[in-house]
């Protein structure tokens, strides 16, 4: 592909990703690099937390292009996702012509011209001028079923039409990463589409890694015992076990609280960082703390 | 190194694309044409890199994702053995292992002739007055004779029902909100004055149901007519998921997704395994919330549970269980066939402990009562 940027293989992709502070194994870095050669769009799955949107955003620095995001919600459709008419505009346009001599089809094809065109991210990622910008649909299990099936015609053949334009067509096919919290089974049809990663709790090794790339100043002692409690507390039976980003909280929330340690005391003032809800915070409680801390 | 060698080939990709069809990933054509393009693009030198190519591009689940790294392996393993067509079959066998056949031929009760049961007690209905009758006898006494006329009566019934509830829907919403799309469309002929307004009704929402259903011995008449009012209903929720309780879980929702619901009451029977024993309520819930909450419980769902109501776990849990059930859907129905006999109390330690968390607590001993139901849906 002519505007693929220079990467040469998977090991120099894992390189570049390091630079910008994004630490990825080589299965995730493998199909971020068929997004690029194959020019296919990825799905990524997994538990919250866990940096499935940070790659769009990672891959977008990587490439030098634009990231456009669409974040998805229950009763999202076309109109905040592609495109909407600018309304009170056209009014306008219909009554400063008021006096032109045209003909009815001369006027409807002005007001319903690109000027008059809002664009969403959908449609703007299908427009870009210079080169393929990443398009990071997010959290699209949380979209109803008549969206994904619109999404349909746009990853096979990047277009989209407008009914009162006609099809407009990509210049440059975005990169286009999904994502997905697995709150319900997306159809097949769309994930037959798309690549799949599956992103599964770090490491220990993986996650202190992390840890030192996000947090330069932090004491190892302090991160790793933040990390091997965090990695003991997604043992227990939480509702919301944490993922890398309350790491990350837990271990911010204890230097900025000058510890040099994690213990009871701290973990107890810092318990909303990895216990998201009341119930979790009394099992993680009757678990005992110490222990885990051990 | 006859592994590495045998990956190397566009032919030899193919084939593993086959093999991997074969042995539980959904891969198609298209997927096989993606690997290819995958493979020429990453090199064939690092087998590691190789197979988390093949994985993204040929898998498109978890389930599939975890299942790949084993047909990987053994694909190579079974390389370097002669790979004839026995070996290939000793592989399907592995990972296809045929589901138990389940004894439970009770669960499809209402189609076999288990005369037995069904003589007890019953009242034979017939004349003109067969469907009036017929709503109002309770489901567990219905002579066997008057089980296909009832059958029947009650697929209509239910159809006319989830077609009352859509069209309610749209009438209720209708002209919600000015269409200014079409508003301004309308205006040109009249100067772009808006004389005209366009309105847009509001998508009538669907909600999404779900159907915990009590199999314990006593309860398998009841249940079996609530799985055809699951069946007839899909029309009108987003989407039905129903589920099978005694002390275990099993999902049959995937059976219910045929047109014959005949197919699926046989499908159902070999499904369920191990009815036996006393109904758990509380534990199966747990396991429920569990397994499915994340993904079936939502501020749209409405949850209807299917039990008698006797217990032989903790009602604590139950209680506790359905507390959080209930917190996070929009409706939780509890349909009790005893409600039906008039000298019914719910003191039993189960029921006490789960009226609490109950929004509607409902008969559902014959047609007519789970034709009442409308009204909650």
């Amino acid at each position: 592909m002519a505007t693929s940027p220079q990467i040469n293989d998977v090991d120099d992709l894992i390189r570049r990703f390091d630079l910008l502070g994004y630490v990825t194994d080589r299965a995730l870095a493998t199909a971020v690099y068929l997004v690029i050669k194959l020019g296919k769009p990825l799905l990524i799955e997994g538990h919250a937390g866990l940096g499935k949107t940070e790659v769009a955003k990672v891959l977008a620095s990587m490439v030098g292009t634009r990231l456009i995001r669409l974040q998805c919600y229950e009763g999202l459709d076309v109109n905040s996702a592609v495109y909407e008419w600018n309304y009170q505009k056209q009014l306008l346009a219909i009554k400063m012509e008021g006096k032109i001599e045209r003909t009815v089809e001369e006027k409807e094809k002005h007001i319903f011209s690109k000027e008059f065109l809002l664009e969403r991210p959908l449609l703007q990622s299908i427009l870009a001028e210079e080169a393929s910008p990443v398009l990071l649909i997010d959290e699209i299990d949380r979209a109803d079923e008549a969206f994904e099936a619109f999404l349909l015609e746009l990853l096979s053949d990047f277009q989209i039409t407008v009914p009162e334009m006609g099809t407009i067509k990509a210049k440059h096919l975005p990169y286009v990463i999904l994502t997905s919290n697995r709150t319900r089974e997306l159809s097949d049809a769309l994930k037959r589409r798309c690549l799949y990663h599956w992103i599964d709790y770090p490491s220990y090794e993986k996650e202190m890694k992390i840890v030192r790339v996000r947090l330069p100043g932090i004491e190892e002692e302090l991160g790793s015992q933040v990390v091997r409690f965090v990695q003991a507390v997604r043992q227990l039976d939480l509702a919301k076990p944490p993922g890398v980003t309350e790491t990350l909280d837990c271990a911010q929330s204890a230097m900025s609280l000058g510890k040099h340690r994690l213990d009871i005391q701290t973990v107890e003032e810092t318990l909303g960082c990895v216990a998201k809800s009341m119930e979790d915070g009394n099992k993680l409680r009757a678990a005992g703390i110490d222990k885990m801390l051990s | 190194m006859p592994q590495a060698e045998r990956i190397c080939s566009a032919s030899s990709i193919i084939e593993f694309c086959q093999f991997a069809r074969k042995n539980g990933l959904s891969n198609g054509v298209q997927q096989t044409l993606a690997a290819l393009e995958a493979a020429n693009a990453i090199g064939l030198a690092d087998r590691q890199v190789l197979a988390s190519a093949l994985r993204a591009v040929l898998s498109s689940s978890k389930e599939e994702w975890d299942l790949f790294t084993r047909i990987f392996e053994l694909f190579l393993s079974t390389s370097q053995s002669t790979s004839g067509p026995d070996s290939k079959e000793g592989n399907e066998r592995r990972f296809n292992a045929h589901r138990p056949r389940a004894s439970s031929r009770a669960l499809i009760g209402l189609s076999g002739s288990d005369a037995s049961q069904t003589e007890s007690g019953g009242k034979s209905v017939t004349g003109a007055s067969i469907q009036q009758n017929l709503q109002k006898v309770d489901l567990a006494d219905v002579p066997n004779d008057d089980l296909l006329a009832l059958e029947q009566i009650s697929m209509r019934l239910f159809r006319k029902m989830s077609l009352r509830l859509s069209r309610r829907c749209k009438i209720k919403n209708l002209a919600e909100r000015v269409d200014v799309r079409r508003t301004i469309r309308r205006s040109i002929p009249r100067g772009g004055d808006p004389i005209v307004l366009a309105f847009r009704g509001r998508k009538p929402r669907k909600h999404k149901l779900v159907l915990f259903l009590d199999v314990s011995g006593s309860m398998n008449s009841y249940s079996l007519f609530l799985v055809r009012f699951a069946f007839a209903l899909q029309k009108y929720f987003k989407s039905v998921n129903t589920f099978l309780f005694s002390t275990n879980v099993v999902e049959i929702t995937d059976l219910l997704r045929t047109r014959d619901l005949l197919d699926a009451l046989r499908g159902l029977s070999q499904r369920a395994a191990g009815w036996a024993g006393g109904t758990k309520i509380g534990d199966s819930l747990r396991d429920f919330n569990r397994q499915h909450g994340r993904r079936l419980l939502s501020p749209g769902t409405v949850f209807i549970i299917l039990s008698d109501g006797w217990d032989t776990g903790e009602p604590e849990l139950l209680a506790a269980e359905l507390r959080d059930t209930r917190r996070r859907v929009r409706e939780l129905i509890w349909l009790n066939p005893l409600l039906g006999l008039e000298e019914y109390a719910p003191v039993t330690r189960g029921m006490s402990a789960a009226l609490p968390h109950v929004d509607v607590f409902a008969a559902a001993h014959n047609l007519e009562s789970l034709l009442a139901l409308e009204r909650y849906l």
